[in-house]
């Protein structure tokens, strides 16, 4: 007989915690995937580029920036471009890799395999993402000359986090839906959906992280009531538990859609067609 | 273990099976076809990858696409080379079985008995770029059989094997069919034949024959052989055929004239002199196309209904 008697077969039991454990099984391996020179030089000078920025303006300012600039500054490079570039090539490819790699077949045929490589990819892309923001935040802030680095670090990684969530989450729909342009894709759906109805004060924007996350930003630095009549257009002036719960219902309902449309998918044998 | 009603799957205007009707019992079973006869496409229906376009695929009595029952009883092992390069075998191998639902320290007792089954222990913990394709081909099989699954399910396992590593592997497989079922999709006759398989044929989407191999054999048989011959007189060569026994079917195409018969020897031992002695000026004998591709077009016309 083949097939191995070694070893036993305790089986992870209920639905649950199988879902959990394949979930931990992909994150866990996506991670080991990710750790690679060029994948360790590209998070590198993602760690480092905000601070490089930050330098340049500050000599720019001739070491004049202001405090609430530079908070700005901070949060458009890091939670906003550091976050986003880190989603779009860890998260788009989760399908399209598999699919490239020739492994797809060998995780689709596994019980709960397409849910567990969807969820357990989110994961790894939300850990890496936020990682590499996690450092770039530790790398700029001596740089700058902000009044209160620990307090605004903590906002900084906070908003991180927020954002790694929410947006692996948005760019986990173009990753199953049309896998080999994923990353086109999600640049549109980035462009579109978080910069373009982002910022247009109406119910659209209310379906966005960007929105949320602006939000958060001002209501943690206590900025509301300095904030530019205009700039509060721009921002949900709700408390801010009501904008992560906003990104936790968003990212239920993304992440669901995603699981039920990647368990449906066929991709045929590309030699057949 | 597998009813399969009418199944047709079709991608847009492309069929990849076209209304196959066949019962696979438990046991070894050969697929077999040339390069696009849809026996991936049939495989992924079977394995749930791909929902049938039209009629039914049952596996152990379910439908397997989404089902995790089924999957957990089935071991696939595609046909593409693992492009997973920089992990181990029994990473890829513990990883898998992981996602069968395995505990950690099941998994990995589970990997190293498959690795070590397939003779791979040794090599289970150098990267899969560093192993030749036979090796990665043994670290696929490990994975596919690692969760102890009742029906394993090879597609093309013996391309690009040299011939040492492509007997290990029909041992191996073999070993396997002796007690679980199996299902080997090939373009390769006799090895799929080494299996002790009962065949089906796929060609074109459609099943055009099944059986045991002499069964098959015995089928391609009933169909007249062609043989082709060029001469400087086609007609008269025509004439000479015409005239032996046997012969069922003369014609002439491109002044070759081709000659159907289920004698094809005799034929070739009574005309071909007779047109020589006569001075036909006979310049190219060509056999009865005995290769797979040469089989799976007679059972085609077989299958067609067409006689000569």
């Amino acid at each position: 007989m083949i097939a191995p008697s070694a070893g036993g077969g305790e089986i992870v039991a209920g639905t649950l915690a199988a879902t959990v454990a394949g979930i931990r099984t992909v994150a866990a391996f996506q991670l080991r995937r990710l750790l690679t020179g060029p994948r360790l030089a590209m998070a590198a000078v993602g760690a480092v580029f905000p601070a490089a920025v930050m330098l340049a303006a500050n000599r720019a300012a001739r070491g004049r920036l202001d405090g609430d600039l530079t908070v700005a500054m901070l949060y458009a490079l890091i939670p906003e471009a550091v976050c986003m570039l880190g989603l779009l090539v860890t998260m788009c490819p989760a399908v399209a890799d598999e699919l490239e790699r020739g492994t797809w077949p060998h995780l689709a045929v596994r019980p709960g395999g397409r849910r567990s490589l969807l969820l357990g990819s989110y994961v790894a892309a939300v850990i890496w993402t936020a990682a590499v923001a996690v450092a770039a935040t530790a790398i700029a802030l001596p740089v700058t000359t902000v009044a209160d680095p620990w307090r605004v670090g903590r906002i900084l990684v906070a908003l991180v986090v927020v954002s790694c969530v929410g947006r692996a989450a948005l760019f986990a729909l173009p990753a199953v839906i049309m896998p080999k342009r994923a990353l086109v894709a999600s640049v549109a759906v980035a462009l579109v959906v978080e910069y373009l109805a982002g910022v247009i004060p109406a119910v659209v924007n209310q379906a966005t992280v960007s929105l949320r996350l602006r939000s958060l930003l001002v209501a943690w630095m206590g900025w509301q009531r300095t904030l530019p009549i205009e700039m509060q257009l721009l921002i949900d002036p709700q408390p801010a538990w009501v904008q992560l719960l906003a990104v936790g219902m968003l990212v239920v309902v993304l992440l669901t859609a995603a699981v039920v449309i990647l368990d449906r998918r066929q991709f045929p044998p590309s030699e057949e067609i | 273990m597998i009813e399969i009603r009418n199944l047709t799957k079709l991608y847009g205007p492309v069929i990849g099976v076209n209304d196959v009707t066949v019962d696979l019992g438990a046991g070894a079973h050969g697929l077999l076809g040339p390069n696009g006869a849809g026996k991936t496409t049939f495989l992924g229906l079977v394995t749930g990858q791909l929902r049938p376009t039209m009629g039914s695929v049952l596996v152990f009595g379910e439908r397997p696409f989404g089902n995790a029952r089924v999957l957990r009883r089935i071991g696939y092992c595609p046909a593409a080379d693992l492009g997973e390069r920089t992990c181990t075998p029994w990473e890829w191998v513990t990883y898998l079985v992981r996602l069968s639902g395995f505990t950690g320290p099941a998994a990995k007792a589970r990997a190293n008995a498959a690795l070590e089954h397939v003779g791979l222990d040794e090599a289970a913990r150098r990267p899969l770029v560093t192993l030749s394709k036979g090796m990665r081909q043994r670290a696929k099989l490990a994975g596919a059989i690692a969760h102890d699954p009742d029906l394993l399910v090879l597609d093309e396992p013996f391309v690009g094997l040299d011939p040492v590593a492509r007997h290990e592997l029909v041992e191996l497989v073999r070993g396997w069919a002796k007690t679980r079922s199996l299902i080997v999709a090939s373009h390769l006759l006799h090895e799929v034949e080494s299996l002790d398989a009962s065949l089906a044929v796929i060609l074109g989407g459609r099943l055009v024959a099944s059986g045991t191999a002499a069964e098959i054999r015995g089928l391609v048989d009933a169909l007249p052989a062609e043989l082709r011959v060029r001469c400087a007189a086609p007609r008269r060569f025509a004439e000479i055929a015409c005239g032996i026994e046997g012969v069922e079917g003369v014609r002439i195409e491109d002044g070759l004239v081709v000659v159907a018969t289920r004698r094809p020897a005799a034929v070739l031992e009574e005309a071909v002199p007779r047109a020589v002695d006569e001075g036909l000026g006979v310049s190219e004998v060509v056999p009865a196309d005995r290769s797979l591709e040469g089989i799976f077009g007679r059972l085609v016309r077989l299958h067609r209904g067409v006689k000569a």
